[in-house]
C-alpha cells in the first residue's frame, strides 16, 4: 500500500511537471494554435457540462463498450480452443501472423462500404481491433494450462465442452484478463483513430469541429480529456483484475502490455 | 522425426490460407460478391504492378522515410530513457510515472494538436511515430536492463567504470535481445501511426493514396494500399525477428 501511495505521489508530480512543460512551452513559442495549459484545461469543464459534447462522448464510448464486449465473446473463446487444440492452433496461428500488421482503424473506410456509414461499421472496426490480443492471450492461457487439472477432469469423466467450461475458464483466467486490458486499450485506440479519420462521429467530431472553426483550446481541450478516458479506463480495469484473480501475481510492467497496444 | 512433425505443421497453416485467397477470388471473379465491394487477389497484383509503374514508389518513400525517421529518434530516446531508468533510482521514478500516465492514452488524439504546432508535412508525422515508438522500446530497454547479472554490473563499479560506461559497455549489450523485441512492437505500432497519420492530414504517401481510392471509389486502390502498409509491418516484423535470433546467445 505504501508502495502504490507513493507510486501515486510520484504520478501526480510527473502530470504537473507534463502541464509545467506544456505551459512553458506554449509561452515560448506563442502562436495562437498552440494554447497554453491553463487555457487547455479551463475547456475541460466546459466541454464535460456541454449537451451536445456529452452527447457525442457519451456515443463514443458506448459503441466503444459494445466493441469490447461483443470481441470478448468472439475471441476469447477462439483463443482458448486453439490453446487447447493444436490443429486449430496450427491453422489459425499464420491467418492472425498477416492479420497482425493490418492498420485496423484504416479498414474504416472499406467496412463503410461493406455495411454502410452507421454505427455498424464503426463498432465492427473495433471488434476487429480488440479481438486479436484477447485471442491471443486466450490462447496462451489456455495453452498454459497444467495438464494434471485436465487429467483428474477426464478422469472424473467430465465431457469436453464442461472441461472447457470448468477447468480451462478459470484456469486460464488471469491470462485472459491481461488480454481483455489490452483489448479494452485497443478499443478505445481504434475508436479513436477511426472518428479522427472519420471526422463526422463522436469525439472526432469534438475535435474537428473545433479546428474547422480555428478555435484552438477546446481541441486541446478534448485531447485531455481522451487521455483521461485512456488512464481512467486502464486504472479501473487494473483494480478489476486485481478483485477477480487476487491469486494471479503482479504482473511485470508492460511486458506483454506493450506487445498489443497499436491502433 | 522432428523436421516431419514441422513439416506437417506447415502444411496445415498455409492450406487454409491458400483456400482463403481461392475462394477470395473465385468469389469475385464469379460475381457472387461485387468487385465494387471486394477486389479480386489477382487484380490486385495488377493494380499493384501498374500503380507501381506510375509513381506509387514514391509515396511509399516518403512512408518509409518518415517511418524509419520517427523510429530511429524513438531507439535512441527510449535506451536512453530506460537505461537511465533501470540504473538510477530517481530517473527510475520519473520516467516510469510518466510511461503510467502517458502509455494508456491513444497517442493519435495528440495528432490534432502536433498538426495545429508543427504543420502538415513531415514534422508532425515524423514526431508522432516518435511519441508512439518510444513507450515499446522503453519499456523494453527498461526490462532488459533490469534483467542483466548484476556480478557483470558489480565487477565493472569495482574496476572503477564510469556510471554511463557501464551503462553503454555492459548493460546495453546484455539488454540488447530485450530491446529487439521493444522494436519489433515500435515497428508495427509506427507501420499504423505514420498511415492512420497520412490518412488525416493528407498530402501524400501510403495512406494519403488510400483517401484518394476510398473519394474515387476505387476498391482496388484500396486492397493495394492496406497491403502494402501491411507486408511493409509484416517484414520489418519478420526481420527484426531473425535479428533478433542472430544475436541470442545460444541461437542461430
Amino acid at each position: 500500500m505504501n508502495r502504490l501511495l507513493s507510486n501515486a505521489i510520484w504520478d501526480i508530480v510527473c502530470l504537473i511537471g507534463i502541464f509545467i512543460l506544456w505551459q512553458a512551452a506554449s509561452i515560448a513559442i506563442g502562436i495562437e494554435a498552440f494554447p497554453t495549459a491553463t487555457q487547455a484545461l479551463v475547456e475541460v469543464p466546459k466541454l464535460l457540462t456541454s449537451a451536445s459534447d456529452l452527447a457525442d462522448m457519451w456515443a463514443s464510448l458506448r459503441r466503444m463498450l459494445t466493441g469490447f464486449v461483443a470481441a470478448c465473446v468472439i475471441g476469447i473463446p477462439i483463443g482458448l480452443i486453439m490453446g487447447r487444440s493444436q490443429v486449430v492452433a496450427d491453422v489459425l496461428n499464420p491467418v492472425l501472423m498477416l492479420i497482425y500488421p493490418v492498420p485496423k482503424a484504416a479498414l474504416t473506410p472499406l467496412l463503410m462500404l461493406w455495411v454502410g456509414t452507421g454505427d455498424f461499421s464503426k463498432i465492427l472496426v473495433i471488434v476487429l481491433g480488440a479481438s486479436v490480443p484477447l485471442i491471443y492471450h486466450s490462447y496462451q492461457g489456455g495453452r498454459d494450462v497444467a495438464k494434471n487439472l485436465i487429467w483428474s477432469a477426464r478422469a472424473m469423466g467430465m465431457s469436453p465442452p464442461a472441461r472447457l467450461f470448468r477447468i480451462v475458464l478459470p484456469a486460464a483466467m488471469p491470462e485472459i484478463l491481461s488480454g481483455m486490458r489490452v483489448g479494452i486499450t485497443m478499443s478505445l485506440i481504434v475508436m479513436v483513430s477511426s472518428e479522427i479519420i472519420g471526422r463526422q462521429a463522436g469525439v472526432g467530431n469534438i475535435l474537428f469541429n473545433s479546428l474547422d472553426m480555428a478555435i484552438y483550446p477546446p481541441v486541446y481541450g478534448m485531447i485531455i480529456i481522451i487521455g483521461m478516458i485512456g488512464f481512467a479506463v486502464d486504472l479501473l480495469f487494473q483494480q478489476f483484475q486485481r478483485s477477480v484473480v487476487p491469486w494471479a501475481l503482479p504482473r511485470k510492467t508492460g511486458d506483454d502490455d506493450a506487445t498489443f497496444m497499436w491502433s | 522425426m522432428r523436421k516431419t512433425i514441422s513439416l506437417q505443421r506447415l502444411i496445415i497453416g498455409t492450406v487454409p490460407l491458400i483456400l482463403i485467397v481461392l475462394i477470395w477470388q473465385y468469389a469475385v471473379k464469379s460475381g457472387a460478391v461485387s468487385k465494387n465491394l471486394l477486389a479480386a487477389p489477382t487484380d490486385i497484383w495488377n493494380r499493384l504492378l501498374v500503380l507501381l509503374a506510375k509513381g506509387y514508389v514514391e509515396d511509399i518513400a516518403v512512408t518509409l522515410l518518415r517511418l524509419l525517421s520517427g523510429l530511429g529518434i524513438a531507439t535512441v530516446l527510449g535506451i536512453t530513457l530506460g537505461l537511465a531508468a533501470a540504473l538510477s533510482r530517481i530517473g527510475s521514478r520519473f520516467v516510469l510515472s510518466t510511461v503510467r500516465l502517458l502509455a494508456p492514452v491513444p497517442k493519435i488524439a495528440i495528432y490534432p494538436a502536433l498538426m495545429l504546432i508543427l504543420g502538415f508535412g513531415d514534422t508532425s508525422k515524423i514526431t508522432l511515430v516518435a511519441i508512439e515508438a518510444v513507450f515499446p522500446i522503453l519499456l523494453a530497454s527498461y526490462q532488459g536492463a533490469r534483467m542483466v547479472e548484476p556480478k557483470l554490473i558489480w565487477w565493472a563499479m569495482s574496476s572503477g567504470a564510469s556510471r554511463p560506461r557501464i551503462a553503454w559497455q555492459i548493460v546495453l549489450p546484455a539488454a540488447v535481445p530485450s530491446v529487439l523485441v521493444g522494436l519489433r512492437v515500435a515497428f508495427i505500432v509506427s507501420c499504423v501511426v505514420v498511415f492512420l497519420s497520412e490518412m488525416i492530414s493528407s498530402k501524400d504517401g501510403l495512406g494519403h493514396v488510400l483517401i484518394l481510392a476510398t473519394r474515387n471509389y476505387r476498391t482496388v486502390d484500396m486492397f493495394v494500399t492496406l497491403l502494402t502498409i501491411s507486408a511493409i509491418g509484416l517484414i520489418g516484423n519478420l526481420l527484426i525477428d531473425w535479428l533478433r535470433h542472430r544475436l541470442q546467445p545460444g541461437g542461430r
